[in-house]
């Protein structure tokens, strides 16, 4: 990403790093990470941080510390790194770059709520590099957060002794379950934390072609005169997931899609879309729009609104999906067999702006869908007079602005084109671009990107506290009403089609329609 | 260009007029009845040097499967008019007397696509030439001293590098990351001894004069040795005898070993990590990503004269 802050904390200024190819460098770095015996640090972090350590992405002086509430030894934590490397990121032997990272693992055990855990810890940061910056990854669930980021103030860890010697934290989703908590979350966060030491983290944030976004709009004298009220018509931003709720039941069963979804990455993903212009890359300007975009966006009515809901939400039925057939959602292990939580909600947006009055944003996300994709669509308005309509039949297809965001990241025009031959036929044609087939090099995962970001003092691409406030403000309501009008049943889609008739209603009530994809 | 076909673009390219260039591309775009693969191009990449030199810049450009580029080959010889071939995004000119060097690269350039001219030997002064019509020159001839004497006059009028300084961006970083420990930088003004190794001595000088250059300093002993057979560079060790940097290929070859042993907390710091690939293809894919102008190898260039 950028490096609009990353000399400040290397000081005095290395004039070798003058001209280098190679992107930045975090100066000497310890990585904490609490929950070392998770899944996450295991499917992801562990390979990001070998991929990073493979490429020179790292500092010459970089260590990992991994923590967890059983205490199982330096040697097992350098086990487990072999493990995730065969079974992440297919590294089948151990190779010398693997086994030079094993040797600066080591591993802090017991109760997170434990004083003398932290005394441990401080011990063994004092031994490794006492002068270098610390990062802090939480990657524990949500109920353990007070208590970690309690004791790493109360044991003098959360302050950064010099500005070489920062201290940095990392949160990982989902950063509260409402308003309050959200709010409550970021008071404790703060009280041991400056804001500038805090990195909530949206994996969303660190794809390729999410960070485009801004390249596209921003850079590209074309784009920003068309992208309003006057010349489009409205948008569609998709997360398809054809997975179901896997072993995350116990989490999802009282989060739900809203939640899991649309508060964090979908909103991320219409404030980069709705922003005005930053007056320079720079983290806190960039910050700054996106919040004014999420700001500006109208609560959402209830469902006895005039013009309808502009919330649909759904549950996944059994059905085939990616080629078998798949359980109901209620059927899932440990789901409750009652449960009400949504697997799928489709939404509404109007955002109240000079830009935007007018332009309705629509968002759907799901699980059990027919594949895995996530796009943005910016559709069109018509050409202002059909002057083909004498001597073709088929009407105009409005053009269209795709923005592949995974899993092929990419962006794509449709316009009309004449068929060759000597009638006057139109047909629609895309122009594609593809990351995959344009640029060479391996597109660095999200949490590569997220991880250097954080360990070079970046924070463009998390979360800030009042974005997350500000996105739950919107949410929470939702969820309110949900919760008091409290359903037997809500809507049920057969797994392996688009969501429930409600949400197609949501679009066809608007004389407009969702996207097949 | 696919890797199935036009690897053997010298070879098997089909035969065309020069003036049919483009239209045979867009032929050949469309070949028994399957669609051309739909890219969006990135640059135009020329490739001009004599012939025994082309064929594995050409076998390069056809492992870069990942980077969709439109790919000119221009071998010298006396031919005004020369054999011409072309392959999807790709055309040959074999024989083209030098005389005529820029006008077919005038003629092929595309003005929608930036032109990176691979220069892989030739007369030095045609560079004057291809410097107003390339966004890039990359340098890579086998006795690069006359054309880097050229530098830092064609750096004016387009952006230029050199793979044998490609070769080096990772043993560069290296050495950079050693500046960021406090340690090691308390230590660096007593550093007064540097020692390279490798089969390439030009490299070898090419990284004393960057390393010069940057620190704007001297060596009070430059030590170059040749070792036939292997890699560019395989050992660099900067130090005062006591204290000192090691950086140097692991058995692998594949990787770098790094060792810092310097005075105080934590000063012995070693890691192994990858050296990255060091072919041809990752080295000119390595360029096509870089558009900005290279002070530091301009630098570098000019610096080179000085270690002699």
């Amino acid at each position: 990403m950028s490096s609009v802050v990353y000399d400040s904390v290397r000081m005095p200024a290395n004039p070798l790093q003058d001209g280098l190819r190679l992107e930045p460098t975090p100066g000497p770095t310890t990585l904490v990470i609490f929950g070392a015996t998770g899944d996450l640090t295991r499917r992801k972090l562990l390979p990001a941080v070998y991929r990073l350590f493979r490429s020179q992405r790292l500092p010459a002086r970089f260590s990992i510390i991994g923590a967890a509430r059983e205490d199982r030894g330096d040697d097992w934590f350098r086990t487990q790194l072999r493990g995730s490397l065969s079974e992440f990121a297919g590294v089948k032997e151990e190779d010398d770059v693997a086994r030079s990272l094993t040797e600066r693992m080591y591993f802090v055990g017991g109760d997170f709520a434990d004083g003398a855990v932290y005394r441990r810890l401080a011990g063994r940061l004092q031994e490794i590099d006492s002068a270098g910056g610390v990062l802090f990854y939480l990657a524990i669930p949500p109920s353990a957060y007070a208590t970690v980021i309690e004791q790493l103030g109360a044991s003098g860890l959360a302050a950064s002794p010099s500005p070489a010697a920062w201290r940095r934290v990392i949160v990982e989703k989902p950063f509260g379950t409402d308003l309050d908590s959200a709010r409550e979350l970021n008071k404790l966060v703060h009280k041991h934390f400056a804001e500038d030491q805090v990195f909530r983290i949206d994996h969303y944030l660190g794809k390729e072609t999410v960070q485009n976004l801004m390249v596209f709009r921003f850079a590209n004298g074309m784009f920003e005169p068309i992208w309003n009220r006057r010349y489009i018509d409205h948008i569609q931003i998709t997360a398809a997931e054809t997975v179901g709720v896997e072993r995350r039941a116990a989490y999802y069963e009282g989060a739900g899609a809203l939640r899991d979804m649309v508060q964090n990455h979908l909103m991320q993903l219409l404030s980069l879309v709705a922003m005005e212009p930053p007056i320079a890359f720079t983290a806190e300007s960039v910050r700054d729009r996106k919040l004014d975009a999420l700001l500006s966006v109208q609560p959402l009515q209830d469902d006895s609104a005039p013009d309808g809901p502009q919330v649909v939400r759904a549950q996944y039925g059994a059905g085939w999906v990616t080629g078998e057939e798949v359980p109901a959602y209620r059927s899932e292990p440990d789901v409750n067999p009652a449960s009400t939580t949504e697997t799928f909600v489709a939404l509404k947006f109007h955002i109240d702006s000079w830009r935007w009055a007018g332009v309705p944003f629509y968002i759907r996300t799901g699980k059990r869908l027919p594949k895995r994709t996530t796009e943005i669509a910016i559709q069109f308005r018509r050409p202002p007079l059909q002057i083909f309509k004498r001597v073709t039949a088929a009407s105009v297809a409005p053009n269209l602005l795709i923005i592949n965001v995974q899993p092929d990241e990419g962006i794509s025009v449709r316009f009309e084109a004449k068929l060759p031959g000597t009638r006057m036929q139109l047909a629609p044609v895309m122009m594609s671009f593809r990351y995959g087939t344009s640029f060479g090099g391996s597109v660095p995962e999200a949490y590569e990107t997220l991880l250097l970001d954080a360990m070079i003092g970046d924070p463009t691409l998390f979360a800030r506290h009042d974005f997350v406030e500000a996105s739950w403000a919107l949410i929470t309501p939702v969820h309110e009403r949900w919760r008091q009008a409290a359903p037997e049943q809500i809507p049920v889609y057969e797994s392996g089609e688009w969501g429930p008739a409600e949400a197609h209603a949501l679009m066809t009530r608007d004389g407009r329609r969702w996207r097949t994809l | 260009m696919s890797d199935a076909n036009a690897g053997r673009l010298l070879e098997h390219g089909t035969e065309v007029p020069f003036s049919e260039i483009e239209a045979a591309l867009g032929r050949d775009g469309v070949q028994e009845g399957k669609r051309a693969s739909s890219l969006a191009l990135t640059a135009t990449v020329v490739v001009v040097g004599p012939p025994e030199r082309l064929s594995d810049a050409a076998e390069a450009l056809t492992q870069l499967t990942d980077i969709a580029i439109r790919a000119i080959l221009i071998s010298y010889g006396d031919r005004a008019t020369p054999v011409v071939r072309v392959w999807e995004h790709a055309v040959a000119l074999e024989g083209l007397t030098p005389h005529y060097l820029n006008n077919a690269v005038a003629a092929l350039r595309l003005s929608s696509l930036p032109t990176l001219v691979w220069w892989r030997g030739g007369p030095p002064e045609l560079l004057d030439g291809l410097a107003d019509l390339a966004d890039r020159l990359v340098l890579d001839a086998e006795k690069p001293v006359p054309v880097w004497a050229r530098v830092s006059a064609l750096a004016e009028r387009a952006a230029t590098s050199d793979l044998r300084w490609t070769r080096l961006t990772r043993w560069r970083a290296l050495m950079a990351h050693f500046w960021d420990i406090p340690e090691v930088r308390a230590a660096a003004p007593g550093f007064n001894r540097l020692r390279i190794e490798g089969s390439d001595l030009y490299a070898a000088r090419l990284y004393a004069a960057w390393l010069a250059s940057t620190l704007k300093w001297t060596p009070a002993a430059l030590e170059v040795h040749e070792k036939p057979g292997g890699a560019a560079i395989e050992c660099v060790e900067l130090g005062d005898g006591e204290q000192g940097l090691k950086l140097r290929t692991a058995s692998s070859s594949t990787c770098i070993e790094t060792a810092a042993r310097v005075h105080g907390h934590a000063g012995e710091v070693s890691r192994i990590v990858s050296l990255g690939d060091q072919g041809l293809c990752a080295l000119i894919g390595e360029e096509l990503r870089i558009r900005s102008r290279d002070l530091a190898f301009e630098r570098a260039v000019a610096a080179v004269g000085g270690l002699e």
